[in-house]
């Protein structure tokens, strides 16, 4: 029965560049070239040098958020979770480097802690996402000043040099974000489980008839989204040389508008981890972009709050009928009317 | 042939012709509908019997065609317009809001004049005493079985005296009792001078109940004529007399000593009950029926998919749903939705169930993913543009192919096919008749579930006819035809399934104390009734052990908190109502009061004051338009609005105020705090405003819209809701109370400050959900909203007089959050459950 005609099926290319990618990877480029241009002190590598931790850090905890939202969720415990993580590796040790693998493990044990509450509320008991992670977010900071009793204390040395450290000309947060990055799309692409968790955010209903366990990878999103949090919290404990407990709160809607900007959408779908990582290093640099023009804290926000609108538009527009619809405003305007006659 | 004055024209449609983006779905097809006539329209599956009613009732507009209505001409006809012009569909899918009641179902769809100057319980009950709906208007329509949803429709529908009413399959869904009824208030209606025209698939009722019958198939007419003067067969001949277009391979020849390698027995679950069946190798088992009647039920059961009693054997060995799910392939009839993930690409959708086969030393290797999936589509002979490509790119059939190659690569026990050709064209039938008949010699039981009788005719060997989730007949080998299958389907007597459900019906007409327990507990109003409970132990408890608890300032500075809070969430709540979210509402308060701070001073006169309330009014109303406007109109999510808002406004305040400043105006700050006795002014404002609220979503046109479009935005839409228009007034209202409590939290302030307010989105959430609101839309009360913010401030407060530190204050929080939303969440999804059940 195999007919011939449709031998032909091509293999199609072996690398794919997302629409997403394409948008957010030609915006940086250009944000970039403007840099230079209009304000060549936001390009200077000491200040790329600045920047570029701070751009690591949010495409961590972006990578992480973006796997619950592509999971049509939403994680609104970045900031408790952020917290936490500061909180332990700088207290539990407070300066003493041999106590700060065991703190490490700690925050690793209380991120999965959190991600099985958040999974097993969204996961099995079906709670509205936004619900369960402002529950979950109130219980970290509850932990995080149990803890710390909201008093900031200096890192350690050794988390402070492994942390700022610079090899090969590169902050070594960057080597973080990177194995953070290859780490998701290893998962994503080339596992069995990252495939299906990938189809099942998709379209659940189409994971389901094929028998996939849509509610335990939904629950595990969660897991995976916090262990990067931990990590972020952790280098951010190491970079700031005296962190407060309060520290995850700005990353809150940076995290989601990094992920948006990076075309995943929030109603669920495939997730698009190279261009969150890109998007963060957009937004970072759009602030510094901004401040060195020299305007004040307030056109910054405007200038986000811009570009987070243009960037889901991009995605959310029907562009297509939009042009065709303008098309026909401009030429076929005598036809509209001759159609719509009232014929009683 | 005209009867008396009564029978006159009352509708005619002229060659009326329909194309779905080329497909033709009619063709010239005329109608003449008279008054006091039953006009029946027979015809298989997809012969074009509800596009034509959409047409004449104005979903639809014809491609090519005319109208004349009442003798007047139009060239299409817009739901509104049919409504005037007194015509009435009653959906073969009632649209009614599942969160709403009853009797807010019928308020919400129905025009005003109906319930005019009587009492709105009267004139419900009648409605429903009409077509003999014995359940009380306060139920919620959710927890009403489908006949009972039927039933409402048709309620809904006779309910305006139409002039032409249509009934689309009314009887698909009902018991015998309700149809009998149906059928007296057809009658009724007819003697009443009604035109009805009744689509069927059952040649008995038209029989009782129709003058004039109308056959389509393949969307064109094939005749019309009066029931008296045509015989069964006669109708049964023009139903399927459909050419035979596709070409099919040849049947198994039946081995006689072959053991059946699929044996059903007496398989009982969610819309079907005891149906055996089996198979013998190189047999297709087809599954006929009109559609709904437990076929697609039946082939989820055996995939696995959802439980069942009774044993399925496959090659001699029993297997569980447990065991079937994921083993069992299963392509089902809802492809758009369940077949195909429309943004993957061709080369994810077909190997999705197969991945564990394409592991090289635990990762998966393309290359060998890319030719297992090459290899399959192309012996499936698909046309696509290449393997990365999105499957929403390929045609129906394509995609269809795409599901079978993913069915075929996962190596199944079984293949279970349900509509496997539908929306599939002509060519690409006969090649998925091939592949099926393939797989089948290869030893795989494939049983295919179809409401085309002719594809199960030529496709199938042995072929089992379902009605009302029963198998009424069994056609073996030569029996098998398709006159053979519509036969017993449209003479099928098979009743419905009782469901234990159905018979507790009968008696919730006179409810006891103990049914109306039982009903508050699900209701709106439990949630509050709960917070109420806790807020007066735990007042009770502290006010235990202290004396200052109770006390006037206490008492007054706790509620001058909750007033603020109190305000946003009423916002929060009327958004949450449609199913949205405003994450605004926290920044939105604050830029508010930098507003006020240019205006709102000591030494501002009058007139400078009155300026600056306006400003900030007009500042909520235009911040509420540009969040619906970005979600209605360039469909934003509603978190993705309303987050860019959030972001902007704060950038405003910060412009406007880089540094606290703009004292407000001493005068102002004590008017707004003035107390009788405890009570500050505010928060009586506050409470009359939540009890107003609460009387408009529940007694009034825009509260029922508001929940309508909430609950299911299509039904809604379908019942004449102006959706757009109720989610821009939802938003603006929102921004509308954030002012009120922008007015509260300048006091509190006393001083522009762009950095304040941001708190108020989250903790305003917080109030909302502890309410009993949900977020999904649809159903939640303002009391709850204020009894929620009332038991926040009030744990917040707590915590001083327990010293207790902030770890508490958070720790209270989570718990009251999580524990109210688990316990609401879990009580809503037990009732859910039962209904499945």
């Amino acid at each position: 029965m195999a007919q011939t005609s449709a031998a032909v099926l091509s293999k199609g290319p072996r690398i794919q560049i997302a629409k997403g990618l394409m948008t957010v990877l030609v915006s940086s480029i250009v944000l970039f070239a403007l840099s230079f241009v209009a304000a060549p002190s936001s390009v200077m590598p000491s200040t790329i040098q600045s920047m570029l931790p701070f751009a690591a850090i949010l495409a961590i905890i972006g990578l992480g958020q973006m796997l619950t939202i592509q999971q049509a969720g939403i994680d609104l415990s970045v900031p408790g979770a952020v917290s936490l993580a500061i909180v332990i590796v700088s207290h539990e040790p407070n300066g003493d480097n041999s106590k700060l693998l065991p703190a490490i493990f700690l925050a690793i044990a209380f991120a999965i802690g959190a991600g099985l509450i958040n999974g097993y509320l969204i996961g099995f008991l079906n709670l509205n996402p936004i619900i369960a992670t402002l529950g979950t977010n109130a219980l970290l900071y509850g932990a995080v000043l149990g803890i710390s009793q909201g008093i900031p204390r200096t890192t350690t040395s050794l988390l402070y040099s492994v942390c700022n450290g610079v090899t090969l000309g590169i902050p070594h947060a960057i080597y973080f974000a990177l194995g953070a990055l290859l780490a998701v799309v290893l998962m994503l692409r080339k596992t069995v489980a990252g495939r299906r968790f990938e189809s099942i955010g998709a379209s659940a209903p189409v994971a389901r008839i094929s028998g996939l366990r849509v509610k335990t990878h939904q629950g595990l999103a969660y897991v995976w989204a916090q262990l990067f949090y931990c990590l972020a919290g952790i280098l951010l404990a190491g970079i700031t040389n005296q962190p407060t407990a309060f520290m995850g709160d700005q990353y809150m809607l940076p995290s989601v508008a990094v992920v948006v900007l990076g075309g995943t959408s929030l109603l669920g779908g495939r997730g698009l981890p190279s261009a969150t990582v890109i998007a963060a290093l957009f937004l970072t640099q759009l602030d510094q972009f901004v401040l060195a023009l020299g305007v004040n804290f307030a056109v910054r926000t405007l200038v986000q709050a811009a570009a987070l609108a243009i960037g889901v538009a991009i995605y959310t527009v029907d562009w297509a009928r939009l042009r065709s619809v303008l098309k026909e405003l401009l030429s076929g305007q005598n036809r509209r009317v001759k159609t719509s006659l009232p014929s009683a | 042939m005209a009867q008396g004055n009564q029978n006159t024209v009352v509708m005619e449609l002229r060659s009326i012709s329909k194309n779905y983006s080329g497909v033709p779905a009619l063709t010239d097809v005329s109608l003449e509908v008279k008054s006091g006539e039953v006009h029946a329209l027979l015809g298989e599956n997809g012969a074009g019997k509800s596009t034509l009613m959409n047409v004449a009732s104005g979903t639809v507009a014809p491609s090519q065609g005319e109208l004349f209505v009442h003798g007047d001409r139009y060239e299409s006809l817009t739901p509104a317009l049919a409504a005037r012009l007194g015509i009435a569909i009653v959906h073969q899918h009632p649209a009614v809001m599942k969160d709403l009641t009853v009797l807010e179902n019928l308020q919400v769809a129905l025009p005003k004049e109906i319930f005019k100057g009587r009492s709105a319980d009267k004139v419900g009950a009648e409605l429903l005493e009409r077509v003999g709906l014995r359940i009380s208007l306060v139920q919620r329509v959710e927890d009403l079985t489908i006949a009972q949803k039927h039933l409402l429709e048709i309620a809904k529908a006779l309910a305006t005296s139409p002039k032409i009413l249509v009934l689309d399959e009314p009887t698909a869904a009902l018991g015998q009792e309700s149809v009998a009824l149906l059928f007296g208030l057809v009658e009724k209606e007819i003697a009443a001078g009604t035109a009805v025209i009744y689509i069927t698939h059952r040649l008995a009722e038209v029989r009782e109940l129709a003058q004039v019958v109308t056959v389509l198939r393949d969307g064109r007419k094939m005749a019309t004529s009066r029931v008296s003067e045509v015989s069964d067969s006669e109708l049964l001949s023009l139903i399927i007399g459909r050419e035979l277009k596709s070409a099919f391979p040849a049947k198994h020849k039946r081995d006689s000593q072959a053991q059946p390698n699929l044996v059903v027995r007496e398989l009982s679950g969610d819309g079907f009950t005891n149906v055996s069946i089996e198979a013998y190798p190189g047999q297709i088992i087809g599954i006929s029926g009109v559609v709904g009647n437990g076929q697609s039920q039946f082939l989820k059961a055996l995939a696995g998919q959802s439980d069942f009693t009774g044993s399925v054997e496959i090659n001699g060995k029993a297997s569980s749903a447990r065991e079937l799910n994921g083993a069992a392939a299963l392509m089902p009839a809802d492809r758009q939705r369940e077949g195909v993930m429309m943004r993957m690409s061709v080369r994810e959708n077909s190997a999705l169930a197969a991945l564990k086969k394409f592991k090289t030393a635990g990762l998966l290797s393309r290359g060998k993913e890319v030719d297992s999936v090459h290899a399959t589509l192309t012996s499936l002979s698909i046309k696509a543009p290449s393997l990365e490509a999105p499957v929403s790119a390929l045609s129906g059939g394509n995609q269809q192919k795409v599901v079978m190659a993913r069915a075929l690569l996962s190596d199944p026990v079984v293949i279970l096919a349900d509509e496997p050709t539908q929306g599939v064209d002509v060519g690409a039938r006969s090649e998925l008749y091939e592949i099926l008949r393939q797989a089948s010699k290869d030893g795989i039981p494939v049983v295919v579930a179809s409401s085309d009788a002719k594809e199960l005719e030529g496709l199938c060997d042995t072929v089992y006819v379902f009605s009302r989730g029963q198998v009424v007949k069994t056609l073996r080998d030569e029996e098998n035809s398709e006159e053979a299958m519509i036969e017993a389907a449209v003479t099928s007597t098979a009743k419905s399934i009782k469901i234990e459900r159905e018979i507790r019906e009968q008696k919730l007409g006179n409810e006891t104390f103990g049914d109306k327990f039982r009903r508050f507990l699900k209701g709106d109003y439990a949630p509050p009734a709960l917070l109420t409970l806790v807020m007066i132990a735990l007042g009770g408890y502290i006010a235990s052990t202290s004396d200052t608890y109770l006390g006037e300032f206490n008492i007054n500075s706790v509620l001058v908190l909750v007033s603020a809070l109190g305000f946003v969430a009423l916002g929060q709540t009327t958004v949450m109502m449609t199913g949205g979210i405003d994450l605004s509402t926290g920044p939105l308060a604050g830029f508010l009061v930098v507003i006020a701070s240019f205006f709102i001073n000591d030494d501002s006169p009058a007139v400078s004051m009155i300026l600056g309330l306006v400003t900030m009014i007009a500042a909520a109303v235009v911040v509420g338009l540009f969040n619906s406007s970005l979600i209605r109109f360039v469909k934003f999510t509603a978190i993705a609005a309303t987050l860019t808002t959030y972001i902007a406004i704060g950038g405003l305040s910060f412009i406007l105020r880089p540094n606290p400043d703009g004292y407000i105006s001493g005068d102002v700050s004590a008017f707004v705090n003035q107390s009788l006795g405890a009570i500050p002014y505010a928060f009586i404002v506050l409470v009359a405003a939540t009890f107003g609220m609460e009387y408009l979503l529940r007694r009034s046109k825009w509260g029922w819209r508001l929940r309508a479009v909430g609950s299911n935005e299509e039904s809604a839409r379908r019942v004449g809701v102006p959706v757009t228009r109720t989610v821009l007034g939802a938003y603006v209202i929102s921004s509308l109370f954030v002012f009120l409590g922008s007015v509260m939290l300048m006091v509190q302030l006393g001083v522009g400050d762009a950095s304040q307010g941001v708190g108020y989105t989250l903790t305003s959430i917080t109030a909302v959900v502890l309410g009993g609101t949900s977020l999904m839309g649809g159903r939640g009360t303002y009391v709850g909203t204020l009894m929620g913010a009332v038991l926040l401030t009030q744990v917040m407060n707590a915590t001083v007089f327990l010293n207790l530190d902030q770890t508490w204050q958070y720790l209270l929080q989570a718990a009251l959050v999580l524990i109210a939303a688990i316990v609401y969440g879990v009580a809503r999804n037990r009732k859910a459950r039962l209904k499945t059940a």
